[in-house]
């Protein structure tokens, strides 16, 4: 995604991950694109760490995409971790422009089965959002890391700011 | 295992009334087993089911009642029973003119049977 459409699709996200946050109880939530460029934030403290898991979760993403097609899986449906205090949840939340990724961290507070049922209703959400209806312009090999950071400063301009 | 947790939901589910019987991991909320009618939402009733007994169940014990063995939810146009099978939660859904006394005595003896 262009830098230029961040601005109108980060506030789009904005409702949407506000609601996934409070219903879910996730400690941490991220949504970014294929290309790791962040989209939406919740719960970070730092904006490396952002940078960080956005980058790990594209990876991962292609990687799991990658292994589905290998296995005949055709495609993935999420990842889940469970740690002794904190779980992990990854996804792909399909959209008419594309794939985006939603990593999810919760304690016992929350639970996988309220996760998923609440990401299954953001990915509608989001897939009905007009934003989200309109094929983006590619980006060329100049720009991509312009418009990378960019995600960053537009959902957290002050852990931008910081790095 | 997978026979015998079958066997439990079956058992429910043929009471009349019941729309749906599953069994529900407590602690992921995710269904385990289910026989449910068309048009329930498992992935939901599961998620909801299994967050409410948690939340109960925490608010049971710190009122000193203890451990929370059924939750019997009523609503305009249908039930929720959801009894403990130990690391699952044996759930029901029913309608609201069906027999409660009979569902819960099931309910109970098919938990019991997985203990």
């Amino acid at each position: 995604m262009r830098g230029s459409e961040l601005p109108r699709l980060v506030d789009a996200l904005r409702g949407p991950i506000h609601v996934f946050v409070r219903e879910s109880r996730a400690r941490i939530a991220l949504l970014v694109s294929g290309a790791g460029q962040v989209l939406a934030q919740h719960g970070f403290a730092r904006g490396y760490h952002v940078m960080n898991v956005a980058s790990l979760a594209a990876a991962t993403h292609a990687s799991s995409r990658a292994l589905a097609e290998l296995s005949g899986a055709s495609r993935w449906e999420h990842l889940y971790h469970g740690g002794r205090e904190r779980q992990l949840f990854l996804a792909p939340l399909r959209t008419p422009l594309g794939e985006l990724i939603l990593v999810v961290i919760f304690d016992a507070d929350s639970s996988l089965g309220i996760v998923r049922l609440f990401y299954e209703n953001l990915e509608r959400e989001v897939a009905a959002l007009p934003e989200f209806q309109q094929q983006p312009e590619r980006a060329d090999q100049s720009s991509f890391e312009q418009d990378l950071e960019a995600g960053l400063e537009y959902t957290s301009p002050e852990a931008a700011s910081e790095d | 295992m997978n026979q015998l947790f079958s066997a439990a939901v079956e058992r429910v589910s043929r009471v009349a009334g019941v729309r749906g019987a599953l069994l529900v991991e407590s602690e992921a909320g995710v269904p385990v087993v289910s026989e449910l009618r068309e048009g329930v939402n498992e992935t939901a009733i599961a998620a909801l089911a299994a967050s409410l007994f948690r939340r109960t169940a925490a608010a049971s014990e710190t009122a000193d009642f203890g451990r929370l063995n059924t939750l019997q939810l009523e609503a305009d146009d249908g039930h929720v029973v959801a009894v403990d099978a130990g690391d699952l939660i044996l759930v029901v859904v029913v309608d609201h003119d069906a027999q409660l006394g009979l569902v819960r005595y099931e309910a109970h003896r098919a938990a019991e049977s997985l203990a």
